[in-house]
């Protein structure tokens, strides 16, 4: 128990759970927003560069936390001498001993292991026609009108939003007579019918809508399959009643590949 | 790891210690060295080996969403609630204890609209207010004050209203009624326990103003920084799950049977805030995403969600002891549920 000199600062190699942990969140983001465009499946485009913020600064502060200098904490406990003992038997830091926890690890960050290991190794797909299939598709309440004359072009790409809407709402019939092409996936619907779907994401995951167009005159491939299909409006009803729904003529189907972003925007 | 050992070899030498020391910090280093390399081996092989089986066990359509909803939760949560708490442990670090004392007025009554007003000022999440409010009281705020900090703090902070505006575009009206409706449960709640709270209620400690523990300056922003990220990133992770459950459980439609009564739907929406523990920094897009419901409703959900949800009773718990707990969190429930249809009515 005699007082040892001592001399300076002094580095210790202590691992300490919390930096392990900060580096696996920090890295899992970066993964997902830095090193690839995984992100796309989980939030908005606009998240991007506050995820890699994020992710660094998770990084530093887990380096950081990782290599704990046993000079700090000489500061404020003066009698490290008589706790070296202990430390060498129970492998713990002196911090715990302090009587306040911000130097514990709590134990529920533990959880934050499940995510980041995910994202790492086995990063969970986009939505598919699982949730497509159990939403109700809804187009936003917009009124009856006449909508502005669509864009030149044969076949013109459209968006399952634009084409929904412009189905369901105009008055003035501004899909008729133009060969339109969408791209989305299959989801079955009750009763042998099919449609191509996309899912629209305000914000994360956990809020997507479903937009679904029905096809008819082309077999449905599997689901979940991505396609883009070229045909014509189908008119069912008067716009603005129930019995106008979006529908779809079609004259081909192709199989394409999935977007980088698998969502729709806004 | 590596520069880790380098660093203590060289601070060794550099420092003249003995033989006996360096030998020591070599061997403790090849040990972590060791045990570590082996058991991050393990991992890896046991998850590359055994991980698709499990995987493809679990990939039946539903798992896999409720995979990706609890990850985009998380996700979408994790740069809010960063940002929360490293303001949070700035200013524990940094701002001295006086500086509380000296603005707070003596009178409990006329500090606690101040102390509410305050929660302007820390844009933290409701799991950064609770260890603030806690080092209030041991500072010597009195507990009516602290306590409406704690609710307000949460609920009506720049980062949490700029997040509602963002959620509800070109709807102004809701980010103010939520602020008005937050803050005015919280100098209620304030109030009421000036006139009827009971000191007993509460543990010893927050009595008297105990010592102030911590420390100052870059170590403790570190050490709180480190602490409360990880903390409230635990319960984050608790929240997602509980949502992304709730995601996949329950679809939109059934929802939409509430959305006919207004009374209902408001009650309703109020008890999914306790359930669903969604950060306040990330709550206003959920309450977004419920389009089926009225504005009174969702803004119940907002308003509910930062003062009383499962993760912060159990923090409560953890903190202040069950009993004022859960005293607390139920009076605070109905109060907020009262302030919301009242400002909701008024305002939306």
């Amino acid at each position: 128990m005699s007082p040892r000199p001592r001399s300076g600062p002094r580095l210790r190699l202590r691992l300490r759970p919390q930096g392990v942990l900060l580096i696996l969140c920090g890295a899992a983001l970066l993964r997902i927003a830095l090193f690839s465009e995984l992100y796309l499946r989980y939030v908005k485009e606009g998240l991007r560069p506050y995820l890699v913020v994020s992710g660094a600064a998770l990084i530093a502060l887990g380096l950081l936390g990782l290599l704990a200098r046993t000079h700090d904490e000489d500061d404020e406990d003066a009698h490290e001498d008589d706790e070296d003992a202990h430390e060498e038997s129970h492998g713990r830091g002196a911090g715990e001993d302090d009587g306040h926890d911000h130097t514990r690890n709590p134990r529920i960050a533990w959880l934050l292991t499940a995510p980041a290991l995910a994202l790492l190794l086995f990063p969970p797909p986009a939505l598919g026609s699982y949730s497509a299939e159990r939403e109700e598709a809804r187009v936003a309440a917009l009124g009856t009108g006449t909508f502005p004359e669509l864009p030149a072009g044969d076949p013109l790409d459209l968006t399952l939003g634009v084409f929904a809407s412009r189905a369901e709402w105009d008055t003035g019939a501004s899909l008729k007579g133009r060969t339109v092409r969408l791209t989305g996936f299959v989801t079955r619907d009750d009763g042998g019918a099919w449609s191509v779907a996309r899912l629209r994401v305000t914000c994360c995951a956990a809020d997507a809508q479903a937009l679904k167009v029905e096809i008819r005159g082309e077999d449905a491939p599997a689901a979940d399959t991505w396609v883009t299909v070229t045909g014509t409006w189908h008119p069912t009803g008067k716009p603005g009643t129930d019995a106008a729904r979006p529908v779809l003529d079609a004259v081909s189907v192709k199989r394409t590949t999935a977007p980088a972003d698998p969502y729709e925007k806004r | 790891m590596r520069t880790g050992v380098a660093a203590s070899l060289l601070s060794c030498m550099e420092n003249g210690r003995n033989a006996a020391d360096a030998a020591r910090v070599v061997a403790r280093a090849l040990v972590h060295a060791v045990v570590g390399g082996v058991a991050l081996l393990a991992v890896v092989t046991v998850g590359s080996v055994l991980g698709p089986m499990v995987v493809l066990d679990l990939a039946t359509p539903a798992m896999a969403a409720w995979w990706t909803v609890f990850t985009a939760v998380t996700v979408q949560g994790i740069p809010f609630l960063l940002l929360g708490t490293v303001v949070s442990a700035a200013i524990g670090a940094f701002v001295p204890e006086r500086v509380f004392r000296r603005v707070l007025p003596k009178n409990p009554a006329l500090a606690v609209p101040v102390a509410g007003a305050a929660g302007a000022v820390l844009p933290g999440c409701e799991c950064a207010s609770v260890p603030v409010a806690d080092s209030l009281m041991r500072r010597g705020v009195a507990p009516a004050a602290a306590l409406a900090f704690l609710l307000s703090a949460p609920a009506i902070n720049p980062v949490v209203l700029v997040a509602t505006s963002i959620a509800f575009p070109g709807d102004p009206a809701m980010v103010g009624a939520r602020l008005v409706s937050s803050l005015a449960t919280a100098v209620a709640m304030g109030w009421l326990w000036v006139r009827f709270g009971k000191e007993e209620w509460l543990p010893t400690v927050r009595r008297g103003g105990g010592a102030a523990s911590g420390p100052g300056g870059w170590r403790g922003f570190r050490d709180g920084l480190q602490h409360d990220f990880l903390h409230a990133g635990g319960f984050l992770v608790l929240g997602a799950a509980a949502a992304a459950t709730f995601n996949i459980l329950v679809p939109r439609s059934v929802l939409d049977v509430f959305t006919g009564s207004p009374w209902l739907s408001v009650l309703l929406l109020a008890v999914l805030a306790v359930v669903l523990c969604v950060c306040s920094e990330a709550d206003a897009f959920v309450a977004a995403s419920l389009t089926g419901f009225s504005p009174t409703a969702r803004l119940a959900f907002m308003v509910v969600g930062p003062m009383v949800d499962l993760k912060l009773i159990a923090l409560q718990a953890g903190t202040f002891g069950r009993a004022f707990a859960v005293r607390f969190s139920s009076v605070t429930w109905v109060v907020a549920v009262v302030s919301s249809v009242l400002v909701g009515g008024w305002l939306l």
